[in-house]
Protein backbone atom coordinates (compact mmCIF):
# COMPACT_ATOMS: atom_id res chain seq x y z
CA UNK A 1 0.00 0.00 0.00
CA UNK A 2 1.54 3.62 -0.78
CA UNK A 3 -0.28 6.29 0.79
CA UNK A 4 -0.20 10.32 0.39
CA UNK A 5 0.19 11.65 4.21
CA UNK A 6 -0.33 15.33 4.55
CA UNK A 7 0.33 17.27 7.62
CA UNK A 8 -2.10 20.06 7.88
CA UNK A 9 -0.30 21.50 10.72
CA UNK A 10 0.17 25.28 10.28
CA UNK A 11 3.42 25.17 12.74
CA UNK A 12 6.32 24.67 10.80
CA UNK A 13 7.86 20.71 10.39
CA UNK A 14 10.46 21.64 13.01
CA UNK A 15 8.08 22.00 15.97
CA UNK A 16 5.02 20.33 15.03
CA UNK A 17 3.52 18.34 17.14
CA UNK A 18 1.47 16.52 14.47
CA UNK A 19 5.06 15.72 12.43
CA UNK A 20 6.52 14.16 15.25
CA UNK A 21 3.75 11.86 15.65
CA UNK A 22 3.89 11.07 11.87
CA UNK A 23 7.41 10.12 12.66
CA UNK A 24 6.48 7.81 14.86
CA UNK A 25 3.47 6.63 12.47
CA UNK A 26 5.60 5.87 9.60
CA UNK A 27 8.14 3.53 11.18
CA UNK A 28 5.22 1.19 11.86
CA UNK A 29 3.28 1.85 8.49
CA UNK A 30 6.31 1.22 6.56
CA UNK A 31 7.89 -1.60 8.35
CA UNK A 32 5.54 -3.91 6.87
CA UNK A 33 6.87 -2.66 2.87
CA UNK A 34 4.27 -0.03 3.06
CA UNK A 35 5.46 3.24 1.55
CA UNK A 36 4.53 6.87 1.76
CA UNK A 37 5.26 10.49 0.80
CA UNK A 38 4.36 13.29 2.94
CA UNK A 39 4.08 17.03 2.36
CA UNK A 40 3.67 19.91 4.84
CA UNK A 41 0.62 22.43 4.30
CA UNK A 42 2.81 24.93 6.27
CA UNK A 43 4.78 25.60 3.32
CA UNK A 44 2.86 27.58 1.06
CA UNK A 45 5.83 27.13 -1.72
CA UNK A 46 4.71 23.48 -1.83
CA UNK A 47 1.19 23.77 -2.15
CA UNK A 48 1.23 22.82 -6.30
CA UNK A 49 3.35 20.10 -5.40
CA UNK A 50 0.49 19.43 -3.18
CA UNK A 51 -1.91 19.87 -5.37
CA UNK A 52 -0.20 17.46 -8.08
CA UNK A 53 0.05 14.20 -5.76
CA UNK A 54 -3.52 15.02 -4.44
CA UNK A 55 -4.33 14.04 -7.77
CA UNK A 56 -2.31 10.95 -8.66
CA UNK A 57 -3.10 9.28 -5.42
CA UNK A 58 -6.11 6.83 -4.12
CA UNK A 59 -5.04 6.78 -0.36
CA UNK A 60 -4.57 10.00 1.52
CA UNK A 61 -4.23 10.08 5.19
CA UNK A 62 -4.01 13.92 6.53
CA UNK A 63 -2.80 14.50 10.25
CA UNK A 64 -4.60 17.11 11.52
CA UNK A 65 -3.88 19.38 15.03
CA UNK A 66 -7.51 20.33 16.29
CA UNK A 67 -7.81 24.38 16.14
CA UNK A 68 -10.81 25.60 17.92
CA UNK A 69 -12.89 22.27 17.07
CA UNK A 70 -12.47 21.89 13.48
CA UNK A 71 -9.22 22.51 10.79
CA UNK A 72 -6.80 25.06 11.51
CA UNK A 73 -7.41 28.02 9.08
CA UNK A 74 -4.58 27.17 6.54
CA UNK A 75 -5.59 23.75 6.27
CA UNK A 76 -8.72 24.97 5.36
CA UNK A 77 -7.66 27.24 3.05
CA UNK A 78 -4.98 24.74 1.37
CA UNK A 79 -8.41 21.98 1.03
CA UNK A 80 -10.46 24.66 -1.07
CA UNK A 81 -8.13 24.94 -3.77
CA UNK A 82 -7.81 20.66 -4.06
CA UNK A 83 -10.28 19.08 -7.00
CA UNK A 84 -12.82 16.57 -5.31
CA UNK A 85 -11.76 12.93 -6.04
CA UNK A 86 -14.30 10.83 -7.94
CA UNK A 87 -15.54 8.65 -4.86
CA UNK A 88 -12.71 6.11 -5.49
CA UNK A 89 -10.09 7.43 -3.55
CA UNK A 90 -9.54 6.64 0.47
CA UNK A 91 -9.29 9.14 3.07
CA UNK A 92 -8.66 8.41 6.80
CA UNK A 93 -7.31 11.05 9.31
CA UNK A 94 -4.96 11.27 12.54
CA UNK A 95 -6.89 13.91 14.61
CA UNK A 96 -4.43 15.28 17.97
CA UNK A 97 -5.21 17.61 20.23
CA UNK A 98 -3.84 19.38 23.06
CA UNK A 99 -6.75 18.59 25.88
CA UNK A 100 -7.07 14.77 26.59
CA UNK A 101 -9.74 13.63 27.10
CA UNK A 102 -11.43 12.15 23.61
CA UNK A 103 -14.56 13.88 23.91
CA UNK A 104 -12.89 17.24 23.21
CA UNK A 105 -11.88 15.89 19.74
CA UNK A 106 -15.51 14.29 18.53
CA UNK A 107 -17.03 17.84 17.18
CA UNK A 108 -14.02 18.01 14.85
CA UNK A 109 -14.34 14.24 13.78
CA UNK A 110 -17.64 14.50 12.93
CA UNK A 111 -16.62 17.17 10.43
CA UNK A 112 -14.08 14.57 9.28
CA UNK A 113 -16.92 12.11 8.29
CA UNK A 114 -18.56 15.56 6.12
CA UNK A 115 -15.32 16.53 4.82
CA UNK A 116 -14.64 13.03 3.01
CA UNK A 117 -17.64 13.32 1.13
CA UNK A 118 -17.45 16.86 0.12
CA UNK A 119 -13.65 15.98 -1.34
CA UNK A 120 -15.17 12.74 -3.13
CA UNK A 121 -13.16 10.16 -0.98
CA UNK A 122 -14.58 7.31 0.91
CA UNK A 123 -14.03 7.90 4.48
CA UNK A 124 -11.97 5.64 6.25
CA UNK A 125 -11.86 5.96 10.26
CA UNK A 126 -10.03 8.94 12.35
CA UNK A 127 -7.69 8.05 14.84
CA UNK A 128 -8.36 10.23 17.10
CA UNK A 129 -6.53 11.14 20.56
CA UNK A 130 -5.44 14.22 22.53
CA UNK A 131 -2.73 15.16 25.26
CA UNK A 132 -0.18 15.98 22.88
CA UNK A 133 0.19 19.57 23.42
CA UNK A 134 3.89 18.87 25.32
CA UNK A 135 4.65 16.77 22.26
CA UNK A 136 7.27 19.91 20.74
CA UNK A 137 8.25 20.94 24.65
CA UNK A 138 9.76 17.44 25.15
CA UNK A 139 12.87 15.41 23.91
CA UNK A 140 14.35 12.01 23.51
CA UNK A 141 12.45 9.18 25.64
CA UNK A 142 10.28 11.61 27.25
CA UNK A 143 8.78 13.01 23.51
CA UNK A 144 9.08 8.92 22.95
CA UNK A 145 6.55 8.03 26.17
CA UNK A 146 4.10 10.19 23.98
CA UNK A 147 4.72 9.96 20.31
CA UNK A 148 5.69 6.46 20.77
CA UNK A 149 2.21 4.64 20.86
CA UNK A 150 1.38 5.83 17.31
CA UNK A 151 3.93 3.30 15.97
CA UNK A 152 1.64 0.44 16.65
CA UNK A 153 -1.10 2.40 14.75
CA UNK A 154 0.39 3.06 11.90
CA UNK A 155 1.07 -1.16 11.63
CA UNK A 156 -2.49 -1.22 12.21
CA UNK A 157 -3.19 1.06 9.54
CA UNK A 158 -0.71 -0.85 7.16
CA UNK A 159 -2.61 -3.25 7.56
CA UNK A 160 -5.93 -2.69 7.53
CA UNK A 161 -6.30 0.64 5.49
CA UNK A 162 -8.42 2.30 7.86
CA UNK A 163 -8.67 3.36 11.09
CA UNK A 164 -12.08 1.21 11.96
CA UNK A 165 -10.58 -1.21 14.90
CA UNK A 166 -11.36 -1.70 18.09
CA UNK A 167 -7.53 -1.29 18.82
CA UNK A 168 -7.85 2.08 16.87
CA UNK A 169 -11.05 3.25 18.74
CA UNK A 170 -9.30 2.20 22.12
CA UNK A 171 -5.82 4.29 21.48
CA UNK A 172 -8.25 7.41 21.94
CA UNK A 173 -8.44 6.60 25.88
CA UNK A 174 -11.27 8.30 27.92
CA UNK A 175 -13.79 10.10 26.82
CA UNK A 176 -14.19 11.71 30.17
CA UNK A 177 -12.09 11.57 33.15
CA UNK A 178 -14.00 9.90 36.66
CA UNK A 179 -14.93 12.77 38.95
CA UNK A 180 -11.98 11.38 41.71
CA UNK A 181 -9.55 11.74 38.43
CA UNK A 182 -10.41 15.22 37.63
CA UNK A 183 -9.95 16.28 41.68
CA UNK A 184 -6.41 15.09 41.53
CA UNK A 185 -5.70 16.27 37.69
CA UNK A 186 -7.16 19.46 39.13
CA UNK A 187 -4.84 19.43 41.85
CA UNK A 188 -1.52 18.74 39.42
CA UNK A 189 -3.18 21.93 37.59
CA UNK A 190 -2.54 24.09 40.52
CA UNK A 191 0.22 22.66 42.32
CA UNK A 192 2.88 21.34 39.21
CA UNK A 193 1.37 22.42 36.04
CA UNK A 194 1.83 26.21 36.24
CA UNK A 195 4.53 26.60 37.54
CA UNK A 196 5.96 23.63 34.52
CA UNK A 197 4.56 26.67 32.37
CA UNK A 198 5.91 29.47 33.88
CA UNK A 199 9.17 27.32 33.69
CA UNK A 200 8.85 26.81 29.65
CA UNK A 201 7.66 30.48 29.16
CA UNK A 202 10.79 31.78 31.39
CA UNK A 203 13.24 30.06 28.57
CA UNK A 204 11.20 31.15 26.10
CA UNK A 205 12.59 34.42 27.34
CA UNK A 206 8.73 35.53 29.10
CA UNK A 207 9.01 38.45 31.43
CA UNK A 208 5.40 38.87 32.29
CA UNK A 209 2.99 36.42 34.43
CA UNK A 210 0.79 34.07 32.41
CA UNK A 211 -2.50 35.75 32.96
CA UNK A 212 -1.22 39.15 31.93
CA UNK A 213 -3.99 41.26 30.40
CA UNK A 214 -1.71 43.39 27.96
CA UNK A 215 -5.09 45.33 26.48
CA UNK A 216 -6.75 46.09 30.02
CA UNK A 217 -9.81 45.22 29.88
CA UNK B 1 -22.03 45.61 22.65
CA UNK B 2 -22.58 43.38 19.86
CA UNK B 3 -19.37 43.51 17.28
CA UNK B 4 -20.27 42.24 14.02
CA UNK B 5 -17.10 41.18 11.64
CA UNK B 6 -18.12 40.74 8.12
CA UNK B 7 -15.31 38.67 6.78
CA UNK B 8 -16.94 38.18 3.25
CA UNK B 9 -16.93 41.44 0.82
CA UNK B 10 -20.77 41.60 0.16
CA UNK B 11 -21.93 44.33 2.67
CA UNK B 12 -25.10 44.13 1.93
CA UNK B 13 -25.70 41.79 4.57
CA UNK B 14 -23.76 44.52 7.24
CA UNK B 15 -26.14 47.10 6.15
CA UNK B 16 -29.03 45.09 6.67
CA UNK B 17 -28.10 43.85 10.17
CA UNK B 18 -27.31 47.92 11.04
CA UNK B 19 -30.71 48.69 9.83
CA UNK B 20 -32.14 45.96 11.98
CA UNK B 21 -30.53 46.40 15.11
CA UNK B 22 -31.05 49.96 14.65
CA UNK B 23 -34.45 49.52 15.04
CA UNK B 24 -34.51 47.46 18.16
CA UNK B 25 -31.77 49.77 19.52
CA UNK B 26 -28.67 47.35 19.58
CA UNK B 27 -25.44 49.16 20.04
CA UNK B 28 -23.35 47.61 17.16
CA UNK B 29 -19.94 47.86 15.86
CA UNK B 30 -19.39 46.40 12.48
CA UNK B 31 -15.69 45.89 11.53
CA UNK B 32 -15.82 44.88 7.39
CA UNK B 33 -12.94 42.50 7.14
CA UNK B 34 -13.59 41.35 3.76
CA UNK B 35 -10.33 43.62 2.62
CA UNK B 36 -8.53 43.19 5.99
CA UNK B 37 -4.65 41.67 6.07
CA UNK B 38 -5.70 38.68 8.59
CA UNK B 39 -3.19 35.54 8.87
CA UNK B 40 -4.23 32.62 10.00
CA UNK B 41 -3.05 30.96 13.21
CA UNK B 42 0.26 29.86 12.96
CA UNK B 43 0.31 27.71 16.47
CA UNK B 44 3.40 29.42 17.96
CA UNK B 45 1.90 29.37 21.10
CA UNK B 46 3.89 32.34 21.87
CA UNK B 47 0.11 34.31 23.32
CA UNK B 48 0.13 31.72 25.99
CA UNK B 49 3.74 31.38 26.64
CA UNK B 50 6.32 33.82 25.51
CA UNK B 51 4.14 36.96 25.22
CA UNK B 52 1.19 36.28 26.99
CA UNK B 53 -2.59 37.44 25.68
CA UNK B 54 -0.69 38.97 22.68
CA UNK B 55 -0.52 37.63 19.20
CA UNK B 56 3.10 37.48 17.60
CA UNK B 57 1.56 38.11 14.07
CA UNK B 58 1.25 42.05 13.48
CA UNK B 59 -1.50 42.46 11.30
CA UNK B 60 -4.88 43.84 11.02
CA UNK B 61 -6.42 41.05 13.56
CA UNK B 62 -4.71 42.94 16.56
CA UNK B 63 -7.31 45.98 16.43
CA UNK B 64 -10.50 43.41 15.90
CA UNK B 65 -9.14 41.30 19.39
CA UNK B 66 -8.93 44.54 20.95
CA UNK B 67 -12.76 44.98 20.27
CA UNK B 68 -13.25 41.11 20.76
CA UNK B 69 -12.53 41.08 24.49
CA UNK B 70 -14.64 44.08 24.89
CA UNK B 71 -17.55 43.22 23.38
CA UNK B 72 -20.77 41.23 25.05
CA UNK B 73 -21.34 39.52 21.37
CA UNK B 74 -19.03 38.59 18.41
CA UNK B 75 -21.17 37.58 15.60
CA UNK B 76 -18.88 37.16 12.68
CA UNK B 77 -20.36 36.72 9.11
CA UNK B 78 -18.52 33.48 7.00
CA UNK B 79 -18.59 32.62 3.54
CA UNK B 80 -18.21 28.74 3.49
CA UNK B 81 -16.27 26.14 1.97
CA UNK B 82 -16.70 22.13 2.32
CA UNK B 83 -19.54 22.72 3.87
CA UNK B 84 -18.43 24.31 6.53
CA UNK B 85 -17.16 28.15 7.51
CA UNK B 86 -14.03 29.07 4.86
CA UNK B 87 -10.48 29.56 5.95
CA UNK B 88 -11.51 33.58 6.49
CA UNK B 89 -14.10 32.88 8.96
CA UNK B 90 -11.96 30.38 10.78
CA UNK B 91 -9.20 32.62 10.98
CA UNK B 92 -11.38 35.29 13.50
CA UNK B 93 -11.64 32.15 15.67
CA UNK B 94 -8.37 30.40 15.60
CA UNK B 95 -6.48 33.96 16.51
CA UNK B 96 -8.87 34.64 19.54
CA UNK B 97 -6.42 31.98 21.40
CA UNK B 98 -4.56 34.92 23.08
CA UNK B 99 -8.29 35.45 25.14
CA UNK B 100 -7.37 32.60 26.98
CA UNK B 101 -4.30 31.46 29.37
CA UNK B 102 -2.44 28.90 29.21
CA UNK B 103 -3.52 27.43 32.53
CA UNK B 104 -5.81 25.05 32.48
CA UNK B 105 -8.89 23.90 34.96
CA UNK B 106 -11.67 21.06 34.98
CA UNK B 107 -14.82 22.85 33.73
CA UNK B 108 -17.84 20.55 34.40
CA UNK B 109 -16.46 17.04 33.30
CA UNK B 110 -13.74 18.35 30.74
CA UNK B 111 -10.74 20.45 30.76
CA UNK B 112 -10.98 23.96 29.94
CA UNK B 113 -8.23 27.25 29.60
CA UNK B 114 -8.59 29.67 31.99
CA UNK B 115 -10.04 32.85 30.50
CA UNK B 116 -7.28 36.02 30.36
CA UNK B 117 -10.11 38.44 31.01
CA UNK B 118 -13.43 38.85 33.18
CA UNK B 119 -15.87 38.35 30.42
CA UNK B 120 -15.79 36.97 27.04
CA UNK B 121 -18.40 37.69 24.12
CA UNK B 122 -21.01 35.53 23.40
CA UNK B 123 -20.46 33.69 19.80
CA UNK B 124 -23.07 33.84 17.05
CA UNK B 125 -22.70 32.85 13.13
CA UNK B 126 -24.35 33.94 10.27
CA UNK B 127 -23.06 32.38 6.87
CA UNK B 128 -23.09 33.29 3.32
CA UNK B 129 -23.21 30.11 1.27
CA UNK B 130 -23.98 26.40 1.66
CA UNK B 131 -22.99 24.77 4.88
CA UNK B 132 -24.34 22.06 7.10
CA UNK B 133 -26.08 24.30 9.70
CA UNK B 134 -27.05 21.50 11.86
CA UNK B 135 -23.10 20.81 11.90
CA UNK B 136 -22.46 24.98 12.80
CA UNK B 137 -25.06 24.86 15.31
CA UNK B 138 -23.19 22.48 17.18
CA UNK B 139 -19.87 23.72 16.36
CA UNK B 140 -20.65 27.58 17.72
CA UNK B 141 -21.92 25.67 20.93
CA UNK B 142 -17.97 24.09 21.44
CA UNK B 143 -16.47 27.33 20.71
CA UNK B 144 -18.61 28.73 23.33
CA UNK B 145 -17.62 26.59 25.63
CA UNK B 146 -13.77 27.10 24.47
CA UNK B 147 -14.06 30.84 25.26
CA UNK B 148 -16.42 30.23 28.54
CA UNK B 149 -19.40 31.83 26.95
CA UNK B 150 -22.77 31.42 25.87
CA UNK B 151 -23.55 29.98 22.04
CA UNK B 152 -26.02 32.41 20.07
CA UNK B 153 -26.54 30.15 16.87
CA UNK B 154 -25.67 29.96 13.41
CA UNK B 155 -27.84 31.44 10.79
CA UNK B 156 -27.87 31.44 7.09
CA UNK B 157 -27.93 35.12 5.34
CA UNK B 158 -31.99 34.86 4.78
CA UNK B 159 -32.33 33.84 8.71
CA UNK B 160 -30.75 37.69 9.49
CA UNK B 161 -34.26 38.79 11.72
CA UNK B 162 -33.54 35.25 13.58
CA UNK B 163 -29.96 36.39 14.24
CA UNK B 164 -30.74 39.94 15.40
CA UNK B 165 -33.56 38.28 17.55
CA UNK B 166 -30.43 36.64 19.19
CA UNK B 167 -28.43 39.77 20.13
Amino acid sequence: MHVMIINGSPRVKKYSNTDKILAKFTAGFTAQGNTFEQYEVSDRKHWDSIREAWDKNDNILMAIPLYVENLPGLLLEFLATVTPKDGTAKIAYILQGGFAEGSQLRCGEEYLVMLSKRLGCEYKGTLVKGDNFSIRFFEGEQQDKVTGPYQKMGEVYGRNGDFFDDECKKFTGPEVFPAHIRFLVGIIFKMFAKNGFKKIAKGWGCDKPLDYRPYGA
Amino acid sequence: MVLIVNTTKDTSITKELQALTGNKGIETEIVEAGDMKISHCIGCNYCWLKTPGVCSIKDDYEEIFKKIIKADDLWVISDTSLGFIDYKGKNIFDRILPIATMYLKFKGDQMRHIARYDKSPDIGLIVTGEADMDYLDKWVLRCAINFESTALGAFGKDELEEAVSCM
